[in-house]
């Protein structure tokens, strides 16, 4: 099973738009999903044979928190969740993908997005008495694209 | 039985870096483990924000001190992309080299470590005596024997010269007879072989679940390697063999790392052969048009993935580093549970961990 494929079953199961694909450089594919679409498209991805989580990217744009799940199988696959900064929460893939645990944490502690069932939600790299907020989180929030 | 909690580090004699176990045993069992990273935790992604893409270059390359040329090689791919730039194919080849070098020396510089936690202080003596080939030619062709500099956004900095071909030539041969020498004592060698195999087992669907890469994923049989599956720099233009086992044990992973580094001197070998004439690098302008790009290559430790989003400026607005290391470290507990305590150091020495590339 190729990229190509497991997009196409998204694209059924989710009852996607053509605005939420596009195509970024080297080979990757990235979809915009919501937060409760998630679960739903990790389970139609490792159906469709693609098991490897390489990482997950979070970044702040303007108040919102952009989290990129970055799947492989010869090409990429990036999953696009936005979350509100203020209450970020998302569910969390450890069940599904227990490689995904580190990462998890590591967003968990540098921005503040709570991964709900999260199995072991102690600090990554930070000091375990850490009381300086998210230190990935932008003093000036970036623009968002378009301003740009 | 009664239980103990054993705490090993930050600070131990297994690495020279600092991880943080805590192990319950039962006897001399292991029944259970954790781990606490982040004690060389640099805050390199935030400090990128902050820097302007030539900059990051260098920054980039302290992330490791023993893969640090393809950390920039990863990282300028990325740019060069959203830069739509096309490197010369001469400093591609160069790049690709440097990165094959690289494995060279990180796989002996790792078996090494493994050999002196096992007791076995010859093969540590060989090994890091033969890895001071490779530091001498890397020190010619860049300057540096840790940190090469070799990379810049466009392709690389300096052009190889004719003397430096003949000395990477002559090294390689030698270096070709030394491997091949440390992958029989591995075949052959009954102490060896007594303490690593069956130990550490990871099985493929482990593989698969904690999502592994690297020799450890191609230890237990999973056929993955960037390089081919997803090539990039040279590595469509170079014929090698993607090394595989199906034990899944610290053995296999010894012997597949010494089979790669055989591949490796291969490659090397095709570059020097094949490398075209012409420049080694193109002008890149200070600010990189908005857009996002995810690069992927194979560093000795299996797949580096880089995110830059850029928002127009001469900063990266935001650039994620992942590396193998930090997916690998997942399985430990996994491979430490049930183990004897004396088979403890020989797991954590066998995963190949680079901390400080883990921690960032």
């Amino acid at each position: 099973m190729n990229i190509d494929l497991a997009v196409n079953a998204l694209v059924r199961q989710l009852e996607l738009e053509k605005s939420d694909i596009c195509s970024k450089p080297i080979n990757e594919t990235e979809i915009k999903l919501s937060a409760q679409q998630l679960i739903p498209a990790v389970e139609t991805i490792l159906d469709a044979g693609i098991w490897h989580l390489s990482t997950i990217t979070c970044l702040q744009v303007a108040d919102e928190l952009v989290l990129l799940y970055h799947f492989w199988h010869s090409k990429g696959l990036t999953l696009c969740v936005t979350l509100e900064t203020e209450h970020a929460q998302i569910n969390s893939l450890t069940t599904l993908i227990p490689g995904a645990e580190f990462y998890e944490r590591e967003v968990r502690e540098m921005f503040g997005v709570e991964f709900v069932g999260l199995t072991n939600p102690s600090p990554l790299l930070l000091p375990d008495d850490w009381q300086s907020g998210f230190s990935m989180r932008s003093e000036k929030p970036n623009k968002t694209e378009s301003e740009a | 039985m009664s239980r103990m909690v054993i705490p090993i580090g930050p600070q131990h004699p297994l690495l020279k870096e600092p991880l943080s176990f805590l192990l319950t045993l039962e006897g001399e069992t292991v029944m259970d483990s954790s781990m606490r990273l982040g004690y060389v935790h640099r805050g390199i992604e935030k400090l990128a924000e902050q820097r302007t893409y030539v900059q990051n270059v260098v920054l980039t390359e302290r992330i490791c001190g023993i893969c640090s040329h393809i950390h920039t090689t990863t990282y300028c791919q990325a740019v060069e992309s959203l830069l739509g730039l096309e490197v010369p194919q001469r400093g591609l080849y160069i790049r690709t080299l440097m990165c094959e070098l690289e494995r060279i020396h990180s796989h002996l510089l790792w078996m090494g470590v493994l050999a002196k936690n096992i007791g076995l202080d010859t093969i540590f003596m060989y090994t890091w005596r033969d890895r001071e080939i490779i530091l001498n030619v890397m020190e010619e062709i860049s300057g540096g024997r840790v940190s090469h500099a070799v990379n810049t956004i466009g392709g690389v900095r300096n052009d190889l010269t004719k003397d430096q071909m003949n000395m990477l030539k002559e090294s390689l041969a030698l270096l070709r007879k030394r491997v091949e020498e440390l992958l029989r004592s591995i075949e052959k060698e009954r102490s060896f072989k007594i303490r690593t195999q069956k130990v550490g087992y990871l099985s493929l669907d482990d593989i698969k679940r904690y999502c592994v890469v690297g020799p450890v994923a191609r230890a237990s049989g999973m056929d993955i390697d960037l390089r081919r599956d997803a090539p990039y720099a040279v590595y469509d233009q170079l014929d090698f063999e993607v090394p595989l086992m199906f034990e899944g044990d610290v053995w296999a992973r010894s012997k597949i790392r010494v089979l790669e580094a055989v591949q490796s001197i291969h490659i090397c070998e095709q570059i020097i052969n094949a490398i075209p004439q012409g420049p080694v690098s193109v002008k890149a302008p200070r600010r990189v048009p908005a857009g996002e790009v995810v690069s992927r290559s194979e560093a000795p430790r299996g797949e580096v993935v880089y995110y830059v989003r850029s928002d127009g400026s001469q900063n990266p607005m935001r650039l994620k580093v992942r590396t193998p290391t930090l997916t690998n470290l997942v399985t430990l507990p996994k491979q430490l549970k049930g183990l004897q305590m004396a088979d403890v150091s020989v797991v954590i020495a066998g995963a190949d961990l680079c901390i400080a590339c883990g921690d960032r």
